[in-house]
C-alpha cells in the first residue's frame, strides 16, 4: 500500500509541478518587463475593451449617434446649395417643410443649413476648449503628483482655492477682459473657468501609478525619469484622458451656449448654437422651432457623448460593473 | 423531528453564460444543540447552502427546489417579512470577514440594541443593558465605554466577536457560522473558535460551522458532511469520518494536512489534490470528483453520477469506490 | 469634531484673500474707465478728485489693501456707476431673491431627486428604473435656457387657464414654480443618479447582508443602514452643484424676468461698473466657499471615519 502511495503521490507531485511550469509560462506571457511582453499586453488591452465596448448597446447607439451629428455638421453646409447668410425677407418664419426641413429664422435664413453651421463652431469650440483644458490640466496635474512633495502640497492648494470661483462669472470677466468674443477668446474663458477638475484627477491617476510595482521595477533597472514617465504612466491614463474627453465635451459646449444666450456669444454673423438659441428665443411662442431645434442638438450631442465615456469605462474597467 | 431538515436544496444562479448549480441536492438533519460542520473547498457551495437557509441568497441567484424545516416550519415558502421574523431571533448567523461585516457609520451600540429592539420588548435602558452584558459575554475589555465606539475602533477579532454577540443577542435556536475564523490571525483564532463553543454550551444552540479547515470541524462538530462541486459527497459523525473516510476526496483531504509527528515530516511535500473542481456552469452528468480521483476507472464513475447511500449506519457516501469497498489497487490518476 | 470645524474655517480665509486678488487683478485688465463711459465728458479736475476718492490713483496693492479693508467691513464701496447708489444697497436690493430662487431650486431637486434615485436603486432594471434614468438623463442634457422655455411655453402660455401660472416676474407663490424647476432640474438629475449610484453599491456591501442576516425590517436595512452610506456621495456632490445653481441663475432669471443678482451682473461688467462687479463675484464667491465648507463638515458628520483623520 505504501509504494502505491508513494508512487501515485510522486506522479501527482510531477503534474502539480508541471502545471506549476504552465502557470509561469502564463504569467511571464501576460506581465513581462521587457519590451516585448509589454507591447503584446498594451495591445490585447485595447482589443479586449474594443470587444466590451461593441458588446454594450447603448454605448454603441449612442457612439453612431456622435458621429452621426458630426456628420451632420461637417457635411451638410458642404453638400447644401443654400446660402446660410443670404437675406430673404420673403421667405422670414416658415415653419419646417420640404425645402427647408428646419424652417427658416427671422431674416429668412435655412436654418437646416445654420443649424449644421452653428454645431461646426460649437463642437469646434467643444474641442478645443477640450483640448485645453486637457492641456492645461495634464499638465499641472503630473507636474504636481509626479514630483509630488512640497510643491506638490503648494499647487494643490492653490487648486482648492480657485474651487472658489464661480464658473459663469469667471468666464464672463475673461471674455470683458478680451473685449470681443470670438472663437478664441471664448475657448480660452470656457478653459480657464474648468480646467481645475481635471488637473485633480490627472494628479491623482499620476499618484497612483507612480506607488505601482513597475513602475518601481523601472525605477530599479535605472531608467530615467522622462522614460518611466512617458513611457509608464502616460499609456496607462490614456484610457481615463479619453473618457475625460468625452466627459468634459458636453460640460464645455453647454457653456459656450450658457454664454450665448445671455448675450456674450460669438459675434454675428458667424452662429452657434447658443447664439441661434438666443435668437429663436424671442420668437419662442409663434415659432418654437427657431429655440427647439438648437436646443436638441445641444442635448444628442451631450447625450451621446455621455453614453460613450460611459461605455468607455465600463470597457476599460469591467470590474466596476454592475449588472 | 430534527431541529432542522434540509432535503434536496437546490440554488441556482442565472448568468449571462448559462445557470450555475452552486448547491445540486443538499440534504442533512441538525438535532438541537447539536454542531454540524461543513467542510469542502472554496466554491463548493457550503456558504450558498448557508445563505439558502436564511433566504439571503441574491438576484441571480435563488433557491430552485427543496425544502428547509426549521423546528417543522418550512423556510422556501415564507414571505420576506416572516423570514425577517426569524432571522435574528431563531436563526443567527455570522460571517467571514468582521472588516467589512459591521456598519462603520453607526455605532457598535446601535448595531447591537437595534436588533434586540427589533425582536425583544425591550425599553432602550434595558436594551443597553443588555448589550454591554453582552459585549461582556463575548469578552470585550471596558465593555460600557466602547459601546458608542465605531467599529473602524476595533481589531478584527474584536469585531468578529460583537459579530457573534448579535447573532446569539436573542437566543437563537441555531447558530450558522460562515468561516468565522478564516479572515483571522492564526493567534486570534483559537480564542474565538473557544468563544463560540462556550456560547454553545451557554445558550443551548445548535451550530453550523463552515469552514474549509479540517482542523477547526475536528476540534468542534458532532456531525460532518463534506461537500464538492455543489453535492454533499460524504457525511459522517466526526469521529467516523476522520477515522475512517469513505469517499476518495475525504481522503485526499486528509492526506493533505501536514502530519508534524510523522518521521518524515520536516523532509515530505505536502501532498495537494490535482486539477480543479468541476465547472458548475453546467456539470458533467457523471461523478463530479471522478476527473481528480485515483479509484475512477473507465468504468460507471463517468458515466452515472452516484447516489449518496449508508454505507454504514450513520456513515453516508456519494461515490462508486468508498474506502471499505475497494479490493484492488487504485487504477491511478486519470 | 470641534478642532475639525474649526480647521475648516481657518482654512476659508486665505482661499477668500486669494479670491478676492483674483478678481481684482482680472478687473484691472479690462480695459475702459468706467468714468468715461457716460454720456457727458468728465474734465479732468474732477476726474482726478474722483480718481483719489476712489483710490484709483494709488498702485495695484494699495487698492487691493483697501478693498480686503473693505470686505471685512462689508463695506464694498459705491457703484462707479450709478452714483447714488452703493454696492450695498444693489447687493441687499437683489440679492435676496436670487437666494431665494436658489434656495426652491436646491430644495426642489433634492426633494425629488434624491427619492427618484432610491427608488430607482431599490426596482433596478426594472420599467420605473428605466423610466426615471431616462428622464433624468434626459433633463441633464437639456439646457436650462431650453428647459424654461418649453415650461413657459406650455404651462404659461398654452394651459395658462388651466395653471394660472405667469410668465415673469417675481411676487406670489406662483411665479416661484417655474423658475425654481427649470433651475432645479440639472442638479435634480445629478442628486438622483449618484443616490442610485450610491445605492447600488451599498446594497452589496457585507454589512448590509449582516443586518438582513440579524433579521431587520427591510425598511429599516433601507432607511438607516444603506441610506445613511449612499447619502455621503450625495452631500459631496452638493457643493459643486450649489456653484452650479448660483450661477445658473443667470439664466434662468433673465428669461423669467426676475429682478436677481444674474441680470444685474451681466450689465454691470458690459457698463464696466468695476464695484459693482467686484462686490457680486467676491459675494458669489464666498458663497460657494461656504457652500463646500458646510458640505465638508456635514461630510464629516455623515462618515466618522473621516473625522479622526487629519484633513
Amino acid at each position: 500500500m505504501a509504494i502505491d502511495e508513494r508512487l501515485a503521490a510522486e506522479r501527482a507531485g510531477k503534474e502539480r509541478n508541471a502545471s506549476f511550469e504552465l502557470a509561469m509560462e502564463a504569467t511571464a506571457e501576460g506581465r513581462a518587463p521587457g519590451d516585448a511582453g509589454a507591447a503584446l499586453a498594451r495591445a490585447s488591452l485595447w482589443r479586449d475593451a474594443l470587444q466590451r465596448f461593441r458588446g454594450n448597446r447603448a454605448a454603441v447607439i449612442s457612439a453612431i449617434a456622435f458621429l452621426a451629428l458630426l456628420a451632420f455638421v461637417i457635411l451638410v453646409p458642404w453638400l447644401s446649395h443654400e446660402d446660410p447668410y443670404a437675406v430673404n425677407f420673403a421667405e422670414a418664419y416658415q415653419p419646417p417643410s420640404w425645402a427647408h426641413p428646419f424652417g427658416t429664422d427671422e431674416f429668412g435664413r435655412d436654418l437646416f443649413v445654420r443649424v449644421a453651421l452653428g454645431g461646426r463652431v460649437s463642437i469646434a469650440i467643444g474641442f478645443a476648449a477640450t483640448f485645453a483644458i486637457m492641456g492645461v490640466g495634464i499638465t499641472y496635474g503630473s507636474i504636481s503628483g509626479f514630483i509630488g512633495g512640497k510643491l506638490d502640497n503648494a499647487l494643490m492648494r492653490f487648486l482648492d482655492a480657485l474651487y472658489g470661483l464661480p464658473y459663469l462669472p469667471f468666464a464672463i470677466l475673461t471674455l470683458a477682459i478680451f473685449g470681443t468674443v470670438n472663437f478664441w477668446t471664448m475657448v480660452v474663458a470656457l478653459t480657464i473657468a474648468s480646467w481645475f477638475t481635471t488637473a485633480r484627477v490627472m494628479r491623482g491617476q499620476i499618484i497612483t501609478l507612480k506607488e505601482n510595482d513597475y513602475v518601481r521595477a523601472a525605477h530599479a533597472v535605472g531608467a530615467r525619469w522622462y522614460r518611466v514617465l512617458f513611457r509608464h504612466l502616460l499609456p496607462n491614463t490614456l484610457g481615463v484622458i479619453i473618457i475625460f474627453v468625452f466627459l468634459e465635451l458636453p460640460g464645455v459646449v453647454l457653456g459656450e451656449a450658457f454664454l450665448s444666450f445671455i448675450g456674450l456669444g460669438i459675434n454675428p454673423p458667424k452662429a452657434s448654437w447658443g447664439t441661434l438659441a438666443q435668437d429663436g428665443y424671442s420668437a419662442y411662442q409663434t415659432h418654437p422651432y427657431l429655440i427647439v431645434i438648437p436646443s436638441l442638438m445641444i442635448a444628442w450631442l451631450i447625450l451621446s457623448a455621455f453614453f460613450v465615456a460611459d461605455g468607455l469605462r465600463d470597457a476599460l474597467d469591467p470590474r466596476a460593473r454592475e449588472y | 423531528m430534527a431541529l432542522l431538515e434540509v432535503d434536496d436544496l437546490r440554488t441556482y444562479f442565472k448568468t449571462r453564460a448559462g445557470e450555475v448549480h452552486a448547491v445540486d441536492n443538499v440534504s442533512f438533519k441538525l438535532e438541537e444543540r447539536k454542531t454540524l460542520g461543513i467542510v469542502g473547498e472554496s466554491g463548493c457551495g457550503k456558504s450558498v447552502t448557508a445563505l439558502s437557509i436564511m433566504g439571503l441568497v441574491q438576484t441571480p441567484g435563488r433557491v430552485v427546489s427543496g425544502s428547509v424545516r426549521f423546528n417543522g416550519r418550512e423556510l422556501t415558502t415564507l414571505k420576506r417579512r416572516q423570514m425577517e421574523d426569524i432571522r435574528g431571533m431563531e436563526i443567527g448567523m455570522i460571517f467571514q470577514d468582521p472588516m467589512t461585516s459591521l456598519n462603520p457609520t453607526l455605532t457598535i451600540g446601535t448595531q447591537l440594541t437595534e436588533t434586540l429592539s427589533r425582536h425583544l420588548d425591550l425599553s432602550r435602558k434595558e436594551a443597553r443593558k443588555r448589550a454591554v452584558e453582552l459585549l461582556e459575554e463575548v469578552h470585550i475589555p471596558n465593555a460600557s465605554r466602547r459601546l458608542d465606539d465605531y467599529p473602524h475602533r476595533y481589531s478584527g477579532g474584536m469585531r468578529q466577536r460583537v459579530m457573534i454577540a448579535m447573532a446569539i443577542s436573542c437566543n437563537p435556536k441555531l447558530l450558522i457560522a460562515d468561516e468565522p475564523t478564516t479572515a483571522l490571525d492564526v493567534t486570534v483564532q483559537a480564542g474565538v473558535l473557544d468563544l463560540l463553543e462556550e456560547l454553545r454550551e451557554e445558550h443551548a444552540m445548535a451550530m453550523i460551522m463552515i469552514t474549509h479547515n479540517m482542523g477547526v470541524v475536528a476540534e468542534t462538530a458532532d456531525d460532518i458532511a463534506v461537500m464538492y462541486a455543489g453535492q454533499i459527497v460524504e457525511e459522517a459523525t466526526a469521529q467516523d469520518l476522520f477515522d475512517r473516510p469513505e469517499h476518495p476526496y475525504t481522503e485526499a483531504l486528509l492526506g493533505a494536512l501536514p502530519k508534524l509527528d510523522e518521521p518524515d515530516a520536516r523532509n515530505g511535500r505536502l501532498a495537494s489534490i490535482p486539477g480543479r473542481p468541476p465547472d458548475l456552469l453546467s456539470p458533467p452528468n457523471a461523478c463530479r470528483f471522478a476527473p481528480r480521483c485515483k479509484y475512477a476507472g473507465s468504468d460507471d464513475c463517468t458515466t452515472v453520477p452516484p447516489e449518496l447511500r449508508e454505507i454504514r449506519p450513520g456513515h453516508w457516501v456519494r461515490s462508486a469506490h468508498p474506502a471499505s469497498e475497494r479490493v484492488r489497487e487504485p487504477v491511478g490518476v486519470s | 469634531m470641534l478642532t475639525f470645524i474649526i480647521r475648516r474655517i481657518l482654512w476659508t480665509i486665505p482661499v477668500v484673500l486669494l479670491v478676492i486678488l483674483m478678481t481684482f487683478l482680472m478687473m484691472r485688465q479690462i480695459k475702459g474707465n468706467p468714468f468715461r463711459n457716460s454720456e457727458r465728458a468728465v474734465p479732468a479736475s474732477i476726474q482726478r478728485n474722483l480718481d483719489r476718492k476712489f483710490h484709483l490713483d494709488k498702485p495695484w496693492y494699495e487698492q487691493y489693501a483697501y478693498y480686503v479693508k473693505g470686505v471685512a467691513t462689508a463695506d464694498l464701496g459705491p457703484s462707479l456707476v450709478q452714483r447714488n447708489q452703493n454696492v450695498n444697497d444693489v447687493i441687499k436690493q437683489h440679492f435676496p431673491v436670487s437666494l431665494k430662487l436658489g434656495a426652491f431650486a436646491m430644495f426642489f431637486a433634492i426633494v425629488v431627486g434624491i427619492p427618484l434615485g432610491i427608488l430607482s436603486a431599490l426596482k433596478q432594471n426594472t420599467i420605473s428604473d428605466y423610466l426615471s434614468m431616462g428622464f433624468v438623463n434626459i433633463g441633464y442634457a437639456l439646457p436650462s435656457f431650453f428647459i424654461s422655455t418649453l415650461l413657459l411655453y406650455f404651462f404659461a402660455v398654452k394651459w395658462r387657464d388651466v395653471t394660472g401660472l405667469p410668465t415673469n416676474g417675481w411676487g406670489g407663490w406662483r411665479t416661484w414654480i417655474l423658475p425654481s424647476i427649470a433651475l432645479g432640474l440639472a442638479p435634480l438629475t445629478v442628486f438622483a443618479r449618484i443616490t442610485r449610484g450610491a445605492m447600488l453599491e451599498t446594497l452589496q456591501q457585507d454589512y448590509i447582508r449582516t443586518a438582513k442576516a440579524k433579521g431587520l425590517r427591510w425598511e429599516r436595512v433601507v432607511g438607516l443602514h444603506v441610506l445613511r452610506n449612499s447619502l455621503i456621495p450625495t452631500v459631496t456632490a452638493a457643493g459643486p452643484l450649489l456653484g452650479y445653481i448660483i450661477t445658473g441663475s443667470f439664466i434662468v432669471e433673465s428669461i423669467f424676468g426676475i429682478p436677481g443678482i444674474g441680470k444685474y451682473y451681466v450689465t454691470s461688467v458690459t457698463g464696466r461698473d468695476y464695484s459693482v462687479t467686484m462686490g457680486i463675484t467676491v459675494l458669489l464667491s464666498m458663497l460657494i466657499i461656504v457652500a463646500n465648507l458646510g458640505v465638508d463638515i456635514l461630510y464629516g458628520f455623515l462618515d466618522p471615519r473621516t473625522r479622526d483623520q487629519r484633513s
